[in-house]
């Protein structure tokens, strides 16, 4: 029960945090972000789409939990590539960017290492 | 097979990592003591309140919602055609409250933007930082002449789910093989623009196998639509005989439909019906209106970076209500659309500026029992617009193998758990 919900926001949290670069103007009570990684919010936002089909329910679709960086990136780039495939990832994985497809496999990859 | 769809066991290892992770995260977020509020608790407004307390978990976070129970309308066009029970699509919101957020289960009527409050049907006030709206829609009454509240009885649209989807199934069943079901079909923008094609299949199906000899006949006022050719090429080859459509070109919209005597009437004819489904024009929930984040168009413009409404300060709107094509009104947007606008409202609290992402839409259509088709859409989201990403998405091929219809009617059935795991899990 619990792990769902931080398998799936805890991911987020670790972007949110690590983005704080914080030139924009702050609220008085507002906490400081203390790590300045500002490219890991678009990692996180980038891989909330992945948590709408791959999760912990089961069956046809693979959690991402078990798999390295490098094991993601792979096979992301492998469906952004294959000219015939017409699998939903396939044809999904062709509108994101090398750097993006890097950002999000070093993103959920590094879930697995901790 | 590829490693990203995969067998049950791989799926239940590796959590550990990520309960550790965030751990670690939560001390920083936790400070923000900010009033969060959610009015509407389907796919896009309980998605939206568990990921703002797993995000800010020292906030208050209050849900309203109206009813006790949640009917989930993906998979509900499988039980009007008898292949699924009602109950699989019933959900409630313990998971939520377990996780932190107050629910409420009551209306709101009102809200006041400049006092920052949400005015419920029972008269209690609800005060806000940042208020969060996905009210789903709400129908144009009388948009079809006739077609008031009192007909859903008699000619039901089952586009809410619930009681509505139990009685087009309950009507389907007492129909007399031979009887003709028609369906109308409203122009677009609504909720799922594949769902009627859906459920014509499905309907066709139930048809076919205990109907043999009636028919269904749509009345639609688009010309062109959702998953066409896919759809197209599954009514010829299974269900030639029971399933005729008219477009707009046919002057096939249906402009008044008569309860009491089953009749459906277009720009050019009158339908007789044994079995009537009317899907009507629509607009974002009334809510939205109450609140002024709704335009002349009945929906609502959003800042696609962080779904912030362009005509409220502090309100959000996701899901069906907003303005977000060619982002799909789908379960999936509403639920990446939640996601995505706690973070930049945790990122705004936190004193940072909302930046631009890529955003997916995945949705699957059954064709029959256990066959189904896919259209994935990728959108980018700078420069003021969402964008449809060249190159990128589309519909699952044409004249494929049948295993490939079934691998993606079971990869349908896993992204249901899941979708409905996150957000009432
Ligand atoms: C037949 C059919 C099939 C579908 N199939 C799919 C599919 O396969 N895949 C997919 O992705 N999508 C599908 N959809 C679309 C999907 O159901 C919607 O896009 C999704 O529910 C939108 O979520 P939402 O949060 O915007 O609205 P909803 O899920 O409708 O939630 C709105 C909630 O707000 C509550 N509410 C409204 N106003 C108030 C108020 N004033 N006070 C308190 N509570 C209020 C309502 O009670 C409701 O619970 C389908 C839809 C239909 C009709």
């Amino acid at each position: 029960m619990a792990w769902r919900a931080t398998w799936q926001f805890g991911l987020i949290l670790v972007g949110v945090l690590l983005s704080g670069c914080g030139n924009a103007s702050r609220m008085d009570d507002a906490p400081v972000p203390d790590l300045a990684v500002p490219e890991a919010g678009r990692a996180a936002t980038l891989s909330l789409a992945c948590s709408g089909c791959h999760g912990p329910a089961g069956g046809a679709i693979a959690g991402l939990e078990n798999y390295s960086a490098e094991q993601l990136q792979s096979e992301m780039m492998r469906y952004k590539t294959e000219p015939e495939g017409n699998s939903v990832m396939h044809r999904m994985m062709r509108g994101y960017s090398h750097e993006d497809i890097e950002a999000i496999a070093a993103y959920l990859g590094a879930e697995q290492a901790e | 097979m590829s490693p990203l769809y995969h067998s049950r066991r791989q799926l239940l290892q590796g959590l550990a990592g990520a309960a550790l992770l965030s751990q670690m995260a939560l001390p920083a977020l936790a400070q923000t003591r900010a009033r969060l509020v959610v009015v509407g608790g389907g796919f896009g407004g309980a998605s939206a309140a568990g990921a703002m307390k797993h995000l800010m978990p020292a906030a208050s976070v209050t849900l309203v919602e109206a009813s006790p129970h949640y009917y989930a309308c993906p998979f509900s066009n499988l039980v009007i055609a008898g292949l699924r029970e009602l109950d699989a699509q019933r959900f409630d919101y313990d998971g939520l409250t377990a996780r932190g957020v107050e629910v409420v289960h009551d209306r709101a009527v009102d809200v006041d933007s400049i006092a920052h409050t949400v005015r419920l049907a029972s008269g209690d006030q609800l005060a806000y930082d940042k208020l969060v709206l996905s009210p789903g829609i709400d129908f144009l009454w009388d948009a079809i002449e006739g077609y008031g509240r009192e007909a859903v009885e008699r000619m039901p649209h089952a586009w809410k789910a619930g009681g509505q989807t139990g009685l087009l199934r309950q009507k389907l069943e007492a129909m007399d093989d031979g009887g003709q079901v028609v369906m109308a079909i409203p122009p677009a923008p609504f909720r799922c623009p594949p769902g009627p094609y859906e459920r014509a299949s499905l309907i066709a199906h139930y048809l076919k196998a205990h109907k043999p000899r009636s028919r269904l006949l749509l009345l639609d006022a688009q010309d062109s639509f959702s998953k066409q050719p896919l759809f197209e090429q599954a009514w010829a080859e299974h269900y030639p005989d029971h399933l005729e459509r008219y477009g707009a070109a046919d002057f096939a919209r249906v402009v008044s439909v008569d309860p009491d005597h089953m009749v459906l009437t277009t720009e050019f004819d009158d339908f007789r019906a044994d079995v009537a489904n009317v899907i009507p024009p629509q607009k974002a929930g009334e809510i939205a209106q109450r609140a002024g984040v709704a335009d002349a168009t009945g929906w609502c413009p959003i800042d696609p970076l962080s779904f912030a409404s362009t005509l409220q300060t502090d309100i959000h709107v996701i899901g069906d209500a907003t303005i977000a094509a060619p982002m799909p009104k789908s379960a999936f947007s509403a639920n990446l659309q939640a996601k995505l606008c706690a973070v930049q409202i945790a990122r705004v609290l936190g004193g940072l500026g909302p930046e631009p992402t890529i955003l997916t839409n995945t949705c699957y259509s059954f064709i029959s029992n256990d066959a189904a088709v896919s259209i994935t859409g990728v959108y980018s989201n700078d420069a003021g617009r969402l964008q449809s990403v060249e190159g990128a998405g589309g519909l699952s091929p044409l004249n494929a193998d049948p295993a490939i219809r079934t691998a993606e009617a079971l990869q349908a059935e896993t992204w249901f758990k899941t979708l409905t795991q996150a957000a009432f899990g």
